[in-house]
């Protein structure tokens, strides 16, 4: 057995991840881990790969060559599906909310991967198949609570506002009370009071839930202050790796930030 | 050569000349789509219009002539003797323009930024329509649709394979029909036209832009809805080619916007966005229902050209999702 | 007055839930219902069952097996037509091979059948999308009439190539064939749609309805958020496809008794059906009855107007109804994508407020 899955405390760990397009190299040889319980940022200038990293992890992007080791198991060549149901949670960059279904729908869909009634049940209802739903509408209901959104419960998510939208995201990943949740960009476009409400959850959602985080953000000061550990990316390079204060003072992050030219 | 291989050549030959009908068909589609990415499900029934348009004007039909004489208790047919063809045509296609302005007026400015399925489906309103009001305009009955092209078995085809074929066996001759040569030469000249058009005009530069980018194209001035007015005519005059073939070749009738649905799977074949594709899916399809029906068809009670284009697009589609000349997909979230 | 929500308010998550949440709604239905059972049958005379209550049930069901695919999972299909003539001929097959079968199970079972095919013609969903699946089940829609036209194993070798329904019984009852009565084929009709509407509406709440909704809405989220795009997909494909295999079995077995597959099941079943869905609402059960009712109403309504009083002669008028389903397809795509369900939905919200808007 290796080391790293004997470790109890690793959730996820990637080793010399590779993953290209054709002939475009998006990510290059990256190992990092994630501890259990940790909040674990992933940052780099626009095109560094990170969305692409988020993508492998939750199985979207079959990379080339590496491991990715899940929960102390070396993971197969899975469907997204089938690792969703392993417990892994994501939100999008761009919003990718079902635009036809309510709040509430939104939000019982992220928990799809804990029921189970089969078709029989579901075509009578009666009995199993509304214990069921009435028992997750309960799980449900707490996120709503949770998050605040309680007025919005039956709106369609298409007609809410974006920083609505993004919170309806979150809980829909929240539903699935996953082992490791992945937020991509959680803040991107909002004000300074939306972007305070989101990290004031994301950092509830850690304590109360003691969920596992990674997420990208690209608002330095959000990350210094959320993230326990930091990984930095650039040109699908790993450059950096560590607790914010020493990645701060890396001196390859700094040129990669302010633009150094490569030689 | 024995007569076997004769007919297989005859058979293929003929296949390449209804492939040339779906190939002009499917032309109109592809204008459409990458222009606007629709999928027009209405370019038959636009070609069975405008094919009923040009026989009433050539015959001096009345428009509306049977609902005015229910309504008002007349009895009006025709206003005169018809008029010259070179005429009728030209007023046809005053139409068929009128038509794409009163299409972007009334509907597509609304479904901008809509999915293409809600897009696709309006298209088929859009046919019902046009189907319903051909109808009323000019009456249901089938027509005969004569341009005065040539028509009817060439001779001169017919002797030169006479002489291909083996000594003693009693071959006849290939047949092909005139029309359908004057159909394939004037679709050559219709696609280097359009190429022309789109390489060289203005016009079709701003077209270009709007099919590789709405945005964009918006940003640098240009009127989306010019275009596509400008577009829907071009495919209205795609359209009145079609119909006058088809409509010569077999009458002007309902049948005519079934071909609708046979460019579909042309368009899987070709891409919904290459204008060679759209020539070269409609010739395999043609050329392939007619020697399945041919070699295969007899064994297995014959009129497979229903549904044989549908398969082989189906069977294409699972190896090829994009199309012969299409890009591969890369998805992303 | 009645028709208001103010004061009934929710205790428990299941009454939240409900289908009808609103009183006067649920004691509405009841009464229809009834109605519909106890009331209908006495009053119900050959035109009536043959020109319009059996026609809208039938394209109800196939409305709502249409709506499950298009509507709840947004897969286009255009080849209604072509699975209804598989559970008109599955039907057709099963009560001749074996006619001590009860009818009831016969339709069932083309249900059954219909649903098998429907899967094996589902399958390229998997891969391909939009237009694209539209031309595999277009393939469909002509394959399937082609093969019922061409192999007379599927006809019984009959010398005119149609399939006629013999007589079955239900309880002693006729319900198909000359001599059934109206009120028991209306009956035996009924029993199936309301059922199955019932049925449908339950898999359209739950985890099952809202899968496919997560694919209609947004495929590759849904997958990545543990929505299985194969099962979502297939068991889409199944379900409507019995559902249009019901119908297609009560359309031949019930309704018309003798059928030739060209004529009764061509692709122009396939557009009407997605019209009815179109014109009633995409993704609503309630639409699917409403925009079958609409289908089938407005022609009659037109035929009884327009040649029964003005006099037109037939043909104008039905050219005239084209123009107008053509142009409501396109009015309501644009002004409402949701169809009339979404038009009476919004008139219940004012209706609920009304005297007081504010």
């Amino acid at each position: 057995m290796d080391q790293a899955a004997a470790s109890e405390d690793i959730l996820l760990d990637l080793r010399n991840i590779s993953l290209s397009f054709g002939g475009v190299k998006a990510l290059i040889d990256i190992s990092f881990d994630i501890r259990r319980g940790e909040v674990r940022a992933i940052i780099g200038p626009n095109g560094a790969g990170k969305s692409s990293m988020l993508n492998v992890i939750n199985g979207f992007y079959h990379p080339q060559e590496g491991e990715v080791w899940f929960d102390g198991k070396l993971r197969g060549p899975m469907k997204p599906h089938q690792i969703a149901r392993q417990g892994i949670a994501r939100t999008f960059q761009n919003i990718a909310l079902f635009r036809g279904m309510s709040t509430l729908d939104n939000l019982m869909t992220g928990r799809i991967t804990h029921m189970h009634e089969n078709m029989f049940w579901q075509a009578i209802w009666k009995g199993r198949a509304e214990k069921e739903e009435l028992a997750h509408r309960e799980r449900v209901e707490h996120i709503i609570d949770f998050l605040e959104i309680q007025s919005i419960r039956k709106t369609p998510v298409g007609k809410l506002p974006y920083g609505l939208q993004k919170r309806v995201e979150l809980g829909r990943a929240l539903a699935a009370e996953s082992k490791l949740l992945l937020l991509d960009e959680p803040m991107a476009g909002m004000n300074l009071e939306e972007k305070e409400d989101m990290c004031r959850f994301v950092l509830d959602v850690h304590d109360q839930f003691g969920t596992t985080i990674a997420l990208i953000e690209h608002d330095m000061g959000v990350v210094m202050d959320i993230a326990d550990r930091v990984v930095v990316l650039d040109y699908g390079r790993k450059i950096g790796d560590g607790y914010p204060d020493e990645v701060r003072s890396n001196k390859d992050v700094i040129d990669a930030y302010l633009g150094v030219a490569h030689d | 050569m024995s007569p076997a291989v004769l007919n297989t050549i005859e058979v293929f030959l003929n296949g390449l000349m209804a492939g040339v009908m779906y190939s002009l068909v499917a032309l109109g589609f592809v204008l459409i789509f990458k222009s606007s990415g629709i999928f027009n499900y209405a370019q038959g029934v636009m070609a069975l219009f405008a094919a009923l348009t040009l026989v009433g004007f050539q015959t001096g039909q009345i428009p509306f002539a049977h609902l005015i004489n229910v309504v008002f208790g007349t009895d009006y047919h025709h206003w005169g003797e018809g008029m010259n063809t070179v005429l009728a045509i030209i007023l046809t296609m005053l139409i068929m323009i009128l038509l794409a302005w009163i299409v972007e007026k009334l509907v597509l400015r609304y479904l901008v930024n809509q999915e293409p399925i809600i897009l696709f489906m309006a298209t088929i309103g859009l046919a019902f329509f046009l189907e319903g009001l051909g109808d009323l305009m000019w009456g249901a009955n089938i027509k005969v649709l004569n341009v005065g092209l040539p028509s009817g078995g060439s001779f001169w085809w017919e002797d030169v394979t006479r002489t291909w074929a083996s000594e003693g066996s009693d071959y006849y001759g290939m047949y092909i029909d005139v029309l359908d040569v004057w159909a394939a030469g004037i679709a050559v000249v219709l696609v280097v036209a359009l190429t022309a058009f789109s390489q060289f005009t203005k016009t079709g530069r701003a077209l270009r832009a709007v099919a590789d980018d709405h945005q964009a194209a918006l940003t640098v001035g240009i009127s989306l809805r010019t275009i596509w007015v400008v577009v829907w005519s071009i495919a209205g005059f795609v359209a009145l080619v079609a119909g006058i073939m088809w409509g010569a070749k077999s009458g002007v009738q309902f049948s005519l916007s079934l071909i609708a649905l046979k460019a579909l799977p042309v368009l899987i074949l070709g891409g919904f966005t290459s204008i060679p594709g759209a020539i070269v899916g409609g010739l395999i399809i043609g050329v392939g229902e007619k020697l399945f029906e041919y070699s295969v068809g007899p064994m297995i009670g014959g009129a497979t050209e229903n549904w044989f284009a549908y398969v082989l697009a189906l069977f294409f589609l699972m190896f090829r999702p994009q199309g012969l000349f299409g890009e591969r997909i890369i998805e992303r979230v | 007055m009645i028709y208001r929500e103010a004061g009934d308010f929710k205790t428990s998550y299941s009454a939240d839930q409900q289908t009808f949440p609103i009183g006067f709604d649920r004691w509405t239905v009841r009464v229809v219902v009834i109605f519909a059972f106890l009331v209908v049958p006495f009053l119900i005379n050959d035109y009536w069952e043959k020109s319009i209550l059996l026609p809208f049930l039938i394209w109800s069901l196939a409305a709502l097996g249409l709506n499950i695919l298009t509507g709840y999972c947004g897969q286009l299909s255009l080849g209604t037509g072509g699975f209804m003539a598989v559970g008109a001929y599955a039907c057709y097959k099963l009560t001749t091979m074996f006619p001590e079968v009860n009818i009831l199970f016969v339709v069932l079972l083309a249900g059954v059948v219909t649903a098998l095919v429907g899967i094996l013609f589902g399958l390229p969903s998997l891969r391909i999308k939009g237009f694209y699946l539209a031309v595999a089940t277009l393939a469909a829609q002509f394959f399937l009439v082609w093969l019922f036209n061409k192999v007379p194993w599927f006809y019984n070798y009959s010398a005119s190539g149609q399939i006629n329904m013999p007589e079955r019984e239900v309880l002693g009852f006729i319900v198909s064939g000359a001599n059934a009565e109206p009120w028991a084929t209306y009956l035996f009709t009924l029993l199936f749609v309301l059922v199955f509407a019932v049925i449908a509406r339950n898999l359209t709440r739950g985890r099952l309805g809202r899968s496919w909704m997560a694919i209609r809405d947004m495929d590759i989220a849904a997958e990545i958020i543990g929505v299985p795009p194969l099962q979502a997909k297939l068991s889409a494909f199944a379900i409507s496809s019995f559902y249009i295999g019901l119908a297609g079995a009560l359309f031949f077995g019930v309704y018309l008794g003798a059928v030739e597959p060209t004529e009764a099941f061509g692709i122009d079943k396939s557009f009407l059906v997605l019209f009815m869905i179109i014109i009633g609402g995409l993704g609503s059960i309630a639409g699917s009855f409403i925009g079958a009712a609409f289908m089938v109403l407005l022609p009659v309504l037109f035929k009884n107007i327009m040649v029964g009083d003005f006099g037109w002669p037939t043909d104008t008028v039905q050219h005239f109804i084209f123009m107008l389903v053509g142009g409501l397809i396109m009015f309501f795509l644009i002004v409402e994508p949701h169809g009339l369900a979404q038009l009476w939905r919004i008139t219940k919200e004012k209706l609920r407020l009304w005297p007081f808007p504010h």
